[in-house]
């Protein structure tokens, strides 16, 4: 049963992520990246990371992207239309990338055994890991990453700020 | 699984989500007459005794009226919206402890639909969804007046959201879990040095309490905060082009909303279903639990009420004001605060 839920939401989450990339309307892109973040955290709830499922929901579906919406709809972003231009060198350069990539992915599938970690069924729901040993973790073995990021986060804010202060002044 | 269980599962998740829609009936009802009580008028008196037969009435009106889908409007997005909006109220009341964990002929019912360690998290995840049912209906109306709506609701939710969770995460670091349930558990009882006073997280963190309390408001888009439909300026808002029961979804989602959120109030900072003194047993304790869960929720709804009767709207750049350069850092405060009373507690 878990396997079923399991792969059904890994292929609404590609299926809706390869629709983000085709799709001609923003808006609509959006919202097909939407189901497909919520597909993934579904399938964190099944990798016993609820933790990790609920932030994927609040982060990136609820924040993240609705600024995103926000933006196209202040902006009025229209459906892009094709201007009828070829680019064989892009065509050529993309495919080349889509091979690679797929390449890589087998290999990795094939090193690591494509199976699903953990055992869904007998883990009872206490058992389940704690945000709080992963709280403890972030702020003792990597907390040093954890200010690294938190450095850079802040670098990016000022970085905006300064930009959007320059367009201001002009 | 015998089929006991499978029953008491039932009950516990199936009840409260059709519990809760029809709540919205009597609550429309206590809306109209306390706010004709605040306006000193006598309010829908006419159908029924006390008018109590108005709200059904109205649901009759909104079901059999014509739905009418304009022509230029985005048809799927603009059909899933309302849905949208439906399923984000409701679904964020399945955490939610209503009542004690009570045994019954050798069962251990524990009062709440999924008891899930991320508790907390769960419901600020699911009501960050909510914003796309505003922001979708408002973009696929296809009118500027649902779009500016749309818009003001995405920016007011985002803004609102942060010093929403700050402040709860106040109670969070209090209760050192995200388990709605232990954060229930952790205010019974009263304070060691004050054994008249309960343990609700209300007294050590009053200033959480405010800034969350007010940026529910903007969250369930009532006023003084409910620009996204500000009657004055935008017609209605982002549901300007609905009708019959698609508008009625949204009316619906907003007193769900109300609910849910005077409910997490009870939960977060005023003990949930637990009184000083009250230890449940058996079924009858289970009921009073939740008679007592239900009581503190009620008393926020009503506030919810007399405040919207109270207040005028903001303007926006008040309202985006209040929430990025008062309430955020009084929710930053209020958490550096009970960091403080966190290390006082356990150096003791």
């Amino acid at each position: 049963m878990e396997r079923l839920i399991f792969d059904a939401a890994a292929l609404v989450a590609i299926v809706f992520a390869g629709l983000m990339v085709a799709g001609r309307d923003p808006i609509k892109s959006v919202l097909a990246l939407a189901v497909s973040f919520f597909a993934l955290a579904v399938t964190y709830v099944l990798l016993l990371a609820p933790f990790i499922a609920a932030l994927q929901i609040i982060v990136y579906a609820g924040a993240i992207l609705v600024l995103f919406l926000f933006l196209i709809m202040l902006l009025n972003v229209g459906p892009e239309r094709p201007d009828g231009v070829r680019r064989p060198v892009q065509t050529f350069l993309g495919s080349l990338s889509v091979v690679v990539f797929a390449g890589l992915l087998l290999g990795m599938l094939r090193a690591s055994g494509a199976r699903l970690p953990g055992q869904p069924e007998a883990v009872a729901a206490d058992a389940l890991p704690d945000p709080k040993a992963l709280g403890r973790l972030l702020f003792s073995d990597y907390l040093l990453h954890f200010e690294a990021v938190s450095v850079l986060l802040l670098a990016a804010l000022v970085g905006a700020f300064v930009l959007a202060r320059r367009e201001n002044a002009q | 699984m015998t089929l006991v269980d499978g029953a008491i599962v039932v009950l516990r998740v199936v009840v409260p989500a059709l519990i809760l829609p029809a709540l919205v009936i009597p609550l429309v009802w206590v809306e109209r007459r306390v706010a004709a009580f605040i306006q000193d008028r006598p309010g829908p008196n006419r159908v029924g005794p006390f008018g109590l037969l108005q709200s059904p009435a109205d649901i009759i009106k909104l079901f059999t009226k014509e739905d009418v889908v304009p022509a230029a409007t985005d048809k799927f997005l603009f059909l899933l919206a309302p849905s949208l909006a439906v399923f984000a109220a409701l679904s964020t009341f399945a955490v939610v402890p209503y009542g004690p964990t009570i045994r019954v002929a050798g069962k251990v019912i524990p009062m709440v639909g999924a008891d899930v360690s991320v508790g907390l998290l769960y419901v600020f995840a699911i009501t960050s969804l909510s914003v796309y049912a505003i922001v979708l209906a408002g973009w696929s109306s296809n009118d500027k007046f649902s779009l500016l709506g749309g818009i003001r609701s995405s920016a007011q939710i985002i803004s609102y959201e942060l010093a929403m969770t700050t402040a709860a995460a106040g109670v969070v670091l209090a209760a050192g879990s995200f388990r709605l349930t232990d954060i229930v558990a952790m205010q019974e009882g009263t304070f060691r040095l004050l054994p008249v006073v309960p343990r609700w997280n209300f007294f050590p963190q009053v200033i959480g309490f405010i800034v969350f309390f007010v940026s529910a408001f903007a969250e369930t888009n009532r006023l003084p905060f409910d620009l996204p439909e500000a009657e004055a300026e935008l017609v209605a808002g982002y549901h300007t082009e609905y009708s019959a029961m698609r508008f009625g979804s949204y009316f619906l989602a907003e007193y769900i909303n109300v609910i849910v959120a005077s409910a997490m109030t009870a939960t977060l900072y005023f003990g949930g279903w637990s009184l000083p003194g009250f230890h449940p047993e058996g079924w009858l304790g289970g009921l009073l639990g939740l008679l007592i869960f239900a009581a503190k929720t009620a008393f926020f709804v009503l506030v919810f009420i007399w405040v919207r009767w109270t207040l005028p709207r903001f303007r926006y750049d008040q309202l985006m004001r209040l929430g990025w350069k008062t309430l955020l850092p009084l929710s930053l405060a209020n958490l550096l605060w009970v960091a403080l009373l966190a290390i006082w507690r356990t150096s003791r």
